[in-house]
């Protein structure tokens, strides 16, 4: 089932209840020109605190131009160093706002009255949280950077690109023309990816499930170990390399993309495949038909136009349900 | 007479979870100890009554509120549950394609002939599968057309990028769609084909529904976050 | 005390469709069990009917990801359950900052002497009542019927500390039943 895609994306333009947050500081005395703008200057506002949050907190971030990066600390502190750029008239009316309570701290850009598209300050967080933090992350415009986070962690962009590293609590990564980038996932939770023109890229991720889709993106999965896999694609191409797990289900649906699984020493797997007017191939031989049966590894056409191909390889103890239009399926060995 | 156990070690021994030789030494002092004794009883006492307090039930006014804020939210929802009776339309569909008789799936008289018994007319067949296809895709149609009207009032909210990228992709999706119904229109009984439209119809219900959510929260602003969240 | 999942298949369906009738049969069915859990944590019923309208929020948002592997009840039982364990944490560490470490772990075999005399309040308002981090590890303990070994994961204590908590609600309480 859907999840309304960035159904929080809301508290973008949270209008946060007065804060502890003291005014931001005054701007300095000589207008710092980082390059010209269409009309005035662009200048910087910096802002900073510290904040006490302790084990397993939770920290949200909420921004619509500019980038987030988020790292762990090691301590039990959050640190906010926001950077505004944009010119002295806009810059004053845009404000960080800071949002702390037991466990929490919410960071979020706060336009005020304006709306998204009639301003034009970007404001860059950098964060760094205590490695037990439960992270969401929500931005617009701008790249999401999560590292070394140890909790949960969802982030969300419309047009910017999501990168984790070494982050294994990812529950949630969403984008609509941005690449998602996963290294290093691993948690016994259903994870969600989505890019709508993007790419999705996963290395050595662990999870009980995976459910991932793109329409015109690619998906390129190395080393996951994973129970379940779902798969969609329109126009991109799937890639797995890696391992199979034992009683595993791969269930890979794409248009005109190929399917491509590249896998390495493995016990054996079911498969099951079909594709309208793309070719199978599989460079394992299948047993169709139990003991002594049939071994094929090219499909055979079906009973009219399309072609299939189901067997057993090895002890069939994974099983791939893969389809493509007009996209090849291809099974290889590493 | 042993000196006595501490609280603790009593409520353990209360709740008989004692390893073996410390129960047998609690078991000892208590049996001599009537004042010991007392406290192990009164310890199972309030245990067994707490085990035994009946469930409480909430306000009625709980239920509202929760209905409240999930109608506020179910908005984009509406469209998934027209998908998920879309879905059930072609997975009828479908199921006659297959060669089931539409008497089998809905135990009434067959309102159309089975496939089954056209298969030696094949061209009876085939325009069979024609109209059920042309059924199927007008419920999609119009939920495509409500869902792109939603997104045409609000695509002054997205930044001009987005919006195009989301236009490119949508056309991608109708693409999809156009060479399955294509194929499908060419071999009217093949699943790989069938397959490829149901897929594709959903590929751009779900875009649909993702552009409209996203529409809403960049042009209704700021959303009331539930209390303690 | 556990009831037993007798929903109809279809409920499940309909509720990840967005059907609300059907959310509403779903909490007919577990919000009494839920309401208990998260009153009894909470020590308020007024407080346990926010956490009640916060986790079905939650349910609704989170059950289309729910894939019927186990009862539906024990996945919403779950829910609620770390829902409020999240609650207790952060009140826990509200508490920690605004007075220092509340050390209420005295001596605990004796009932405190301050406390008004025996009047028969009734026990669910007297668990109510019990100080906060005594009263989480005797409802989970001996209410929901965890271990203290789950319990000391679920809050973050030690294995010892959850019986020692265990054993001080168990005095303060059977004052009330004598």
């Amino acid at each position: 089932m859907r999840l309304t895609f960035l159904a929080a994306a809301a508290s973008v333009f949270l209008l946060s209840a007065p804060s502890a947050f003291a005014q931001p500081p005054a701007p300095p005395a000589r207008p710092v020109r980082l390059y010209q703008g269409r009309r005035a200057p662009e200048q910087s506002d910096r802002v900073s605190r510290k904040i006490k949050l302790g084990r397993d907190g939770r920290v949200s971030i909420a921004n619509i131009s500019g980038e987030i990066v988020v790292s762990a600390g090691g301590g039990d502190e959050v640190t906010i160093d926001a950077v505004k750029h944009g010119d002295r008239g806009s810059l004053d009316r845009v404000r960080i706002a800071i949002d702390d309570r037991p466990g929490r701290v919410d960071i979020s850009t706060d336009y005020g009255s304006w709306r998204f598209g009639s301003n034009n300050v970007s404001v860059d967080y950098m964060v760094t949280v205590p490695d037990s933090t439960m992270l969401d992350v929500k931005s617009v415009s701008g790249d999401v950077r999560v590292t070394g986070v140890k909790g949960s962690v969802r982030a969300q962009s419309v047009s910017g690109n999501i990168s984790t590293n070494n982050a294994p609590g990812v529950e949630w990564a969403k984008t609509v023309s941005g690449n998602v980038d996963l290294t290093g996932v691993a948690n016994d939770a259903d994870i969600s990816v989505q890019s709508v023109s993007g790419g999705v890229r996963a290395n050595g991720l662990k999870a009980r499930s995976l459910d991932v889709n793109t329409v015109s993106g690619e998906i390129t999965l190395q080393s996951a170990t994973i129970e379940r896999l779902n798969a969609r694609l329109v126009s991109g191409t799937f890639e797995y390399g890696g391992a199979l797990v034992r009683n595993g289900r791969y269930q890979v649906t794409a248009h005109s993309g190929d399917v491509r699984f590249t896998v390495t020493d493995n016990p054996g797997f079911e498969l099951d495949a079909t594709s309208f007017s793309g070719e199978i191939r599989s460079a394992m031989p299948l047993t169709i038909g139990g003991n002594g049966g049939v071994t094929v590894t090219r499909s055979r056409p079906r009973r009219g136009p399309g072609q299939s191909l189901n067997g057993t390889y090895g002890d069939g103890s994974a099983r791939l349900e893969l389809r493509s239009f007009s996209g090849n399926i291809v099974i290889s060995k590493k | 007479m042993s000196p006595h156990p501490d609280g603790v070690t009593l409520s353990e021994f209360a709740d008989d979870a004692l390893p073996a030789t410390a129960a047998a030494d609690v078991r000892q002092h208590v049996t001599s100890c009537a004042e010991c004794q007392a406290l192990v009883q009164s310890l199972r006492d309030v245990r067994r009554a707490a085990a035994r307090l009946p469930q409480l039930q909430p306000r009625p006014e709980v239920w509202t509120r929760v209905e409240r804020a999930i109608r506020a939210e179910a908005a984009p929802r509406r469209a998934t549950f027209r998908w998920s009776w879309l879905a059930a339309a072609a997975a009828l569909l479908l199921a006659v394609l297959a060669g089931y008789t539409l008497a089998d799936l809905r135990r009434q008289p067959a309102a159309a002939p089975s496939v089954a018994a056209t298969s030696d007319d094949p061209a009876a067949a085939a325009q069979f599968v024609e109209a059920e296809l042309r059924q199927a895709e007008d419920h999609y149609q119009k939920a495509f057309t409500k869902l792109q009207q939603s997104v045409n009032d609000g695509k002054g909210s997205l930044d001009p990028q987005t919006a195009a990228t989301l236009e490119q992709n949508l056309a991608v999706v109708d693409q999809a769609i156009s060479e399955s119904r294509a194929a499908l229109r060419a071999q009217p009984t093949s699943a790989p084909a069938q397959a490829s439209l149901l897929e594709s119809f959903k590929s751009k219900i779900a875009l649909l529904e993702d552009t409209v959510a996203l529409i809403n929260e960049m042009r209704n602003g700021p959303s009331l976050k539930p209390k303690g969240t | 005390m556990n009831r037993t999942d007798d929903v109809s298949p279809d409920l499940v369906e309909r509720c990840q469709a967005g059907d609300v009738d059907a959310f509403e049969e779903l909490y007919a069915r577990h919000s009494g069990r839920i309401f208990s859990l998260a009153a009894r944590m909470a020590g308020s019923p007024e407080t346990g009917e926010d956490l009640l309208q916060e986790i079905f929020l939650q349910a609704y948002r989170k059950i289309g990801g729910f894939k019927g592997d186990a009862a539906v009840g024990t996945w919403l039982y779950r829910l609620a359950l770390n829902h409020c364990l999240d609650f207790v944490r952060s009140r826990q560490a509200k508490m920690d900052k605004a007075t220092g470490t509340i050390d209420d772990d005295r001596s605990a075999a004796l009932p405190s002497r301050h406390e008004s005399p025996v009047e028969k309040i009734d026990l669910e308002r007297a668990v109510q009542q019990l100080p906060p981090g005594c009263r989480e590890a005797f409802v989970l303990h001996d209410i929901e019927g965890y271990e203290h070994r789950e319990i000391a994961k679920m809050l973050g204590i030690a294995e010892g500390t959850s019986k020692s908590q265990v054993f001080k609600a168990r005095m303060k309480l059977r004052a009330l039943l004598t």
